[in-house]
């Protein structure tokens, strides 16, 4: 469970985040919309130990994990998928070393397990045929699904996806989203994502939240959500929707 | 005007500061066993590999032209047959270890910051940290070691080619007898002479790795600071090379002479 308190951030004396406090369950999706520069990635970075609060607590687990030592955050990681916006993926290494990256760190599966399971999940982002490319000749979405797949392969209890679909075409998307929805909930991981894309949020959200000016405009079901009378909300969700 | 200079002094401090926890972080992954030797094979490869040729190609050239300078020179007085021992000294004691720390900053150390500065800003030193992995570790340790191992070894290779340079100079311009330049060089190194080269090399790659890994490192501000933090990591490596060799050779020359 992650419950994240009153968190703060400002950023080159920009404030970026301002109290923000919600709280996601064992096994919950929860995904974040909101504008374009909004904080999205900031806050994402808060629930990884990346970026340190300058007010607030992020309780993971029953632990404050804003109060661990780096080494205690290193450890606290192996249990943690992120994909990053834009991939992050080791631009010196190629498709199947970058996924079998975190295999090899953390477990000690044998050269034809860690095969097996890269394969495995390659397959799940519908990726064929990448495995000896390098990054570099792989277009973005493309490089997302290779970011996905390598925030998966450890069966991950805590899964946070910095807009897993952006850059993908529509039906990538939304394949993607429902392989998410289907990968977490076999898994049972919390997963948090942020995302512009509304219509897949809506699909496979458990919960929906939307950040303006670096605070949580609403929070709860898509039904709740939907039905949300302020202003900016009906405005971004109108315009979001086809 | 006075409050900008503190701020800047300050600023200065600080980044000093940082560099030097940052060699802490280093050494402490070191010492407490932590190193990936396959990792550090791969780059004592490719650093190794990077400078090589042009370290030969210039200690050639300097054994070449210290023999004939040294041959000219040495003439007006009558001593010819010194150029045997002006070379070999002037290549262990000085020239050897300072032209190859340059070259090397300049090729391999310009790489160790322009790829871990790459890294840095497509987050790929972050997502390291994602995975739980320490990128002190993984990234910085294997390029730190492989700096610190490679270089005094190229000086070595630097200072036998310069003395070939030298002798073929020797023996053809100056024409020695093969056996007199070759009885005049061995007579004429100490141990002193070669170890406190060996010293000074080792101190010289130590502090052009910290420099490159810890630039690289910190990098920000994307291509252009990729190009503007490697820049200053070699321009900060030829500074700290000469200052410390000014410092090491008036250490050396008072307790060894
Ligand atoms: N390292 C940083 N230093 C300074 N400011 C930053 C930094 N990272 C982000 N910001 C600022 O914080 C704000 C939020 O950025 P963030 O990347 O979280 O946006 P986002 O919601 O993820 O946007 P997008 O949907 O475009 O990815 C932006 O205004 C940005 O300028
Ligand atoms: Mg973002």
């Amino acid at each position: 469970m992650i419950k994240v308190n009153h968190l703060s951030k400002t950023l080159d004396d920009q404030k970026v985040l301002t109290d923000i406090s919600f709280q996601v369950s064992e096994g919950e999706i929860l995904i974040i919309l909101g504008p374009s520069g909004v904080g999205k990635t900031v806050l994402l970075k808060h629930l990884i130990g990346l970026l340190q609060p300058d007010q607030g607590s992020i309780v993971i687990n029953g632990k404050d994990i804003t109060k661990f030592s780096q080494q205690q955050q290193l450890a606290m990681r192996k249990d943690f998928g992120y994909l990053f916006q834009e991939g992050a993926l080791y631009d010196f290494m190629n498709v199947f070393e970058n996924v079998a990256f975190p295999l090899r760190e953390h477990t000690n599966f044998n050269a034809s397990k860690i095969r097996q399971r890269v394969q495995e999940v390659l397959d799940m982002v519908d990726l064929h045929q990448v495995e000896s490319k390098m990054p570099l000749e792989l277009s973005g979405g493309m490089k997302k699904r290779v970011g996905l797949a390598r925030a998966i392969v450890l069966s991950a209890k805590i899964l946070l996806c910095d807009e897993p679909t952006s850059g993908l075409d529509p039906i990538r998307s939304h394949d993607i989203s429902d392989l998410i929805r289907q990968v977490v909930k076999k898994i049972g991981a919390t997963t948090v994502i942020t995302s512009h894309d509304v219509i897949n949020a809506f699909r496979i959200a458990d919960r929906v939240a939307i950040l303006h000016e670096g605070r949580m405009e609403v929070m709860g079901t898509v039904q709740e959500v939907s039905s949300c009378q302020d202003a900016f909300v009906k405005e971004f969700l109108q315009l979001s929707k086809v | 005007m006075n409050v900008v200079i503190v701020k800047n002094l300050m600023a200065r401090l600080n980044a000093m500061g940082e560099a030097v926890l940052f060699l802490g972080d280093v050494l402490k992954v070191i010492f407490s066993g932590r190193v990936r030797f396959s990792q550090v094979l791969m780059q004592m490869y490719y650093q190794g590999v990077q400078s090589v040729v042009i370290v030969i190609l210039a200690s050639m050239a300097s054994g070449v032209v210290l023999g004939l300078q040294g041959s000219a020179t040495l003439q007006r007085f009558g001593a010819r047959e010194f150029i045997a021992p002006l070379v070999a000294l002037s290549l262990l004691r000085e020239l050897g270890p300072v032209f190859t720390a340059f070259i090397y900053s300049g090729k391999s150390g310009a790489g160790i910051t322009a790829e871990l500065g790459t890294m840095n800003t497509h987050e790929q030193i972050q997502a390291t940290r994602a995975l739980g992995v320490d990128p002190i570790e993984f990234l910085v340790v294997p390029r730190f070691l492989a700096c610190v191992l490679v270089l005094p070894v190229l000086v070595i290779i630097a200072e036998l080619v310069g003395m070939l340079g030298g002798y073929i100079v020797g023996i053809t311009q100056a024409q020695l007898p093969s056996a007199i330049y070759i009885r005049q060089t061995m007579q004429s190194i100490h141990y002193v002479d070669f170890f406190s080269g060996l010293i000074k090399s080792v101190f010289f790659s130590v502090i052009v790795a910290w420099i490159c890994c810890y630039q690289g490192f910190f990098t920000s501000g994307g291509a252009l600071g990729v190009g503007r933090f490697t820049t200053r990591a070699v321009a900060y490596s030829y500074i700290a090379v000469l200052l410390s060799n000014v410092v090491l050779t008036m250490f050396i020359l008072t307790v060894w002479g």
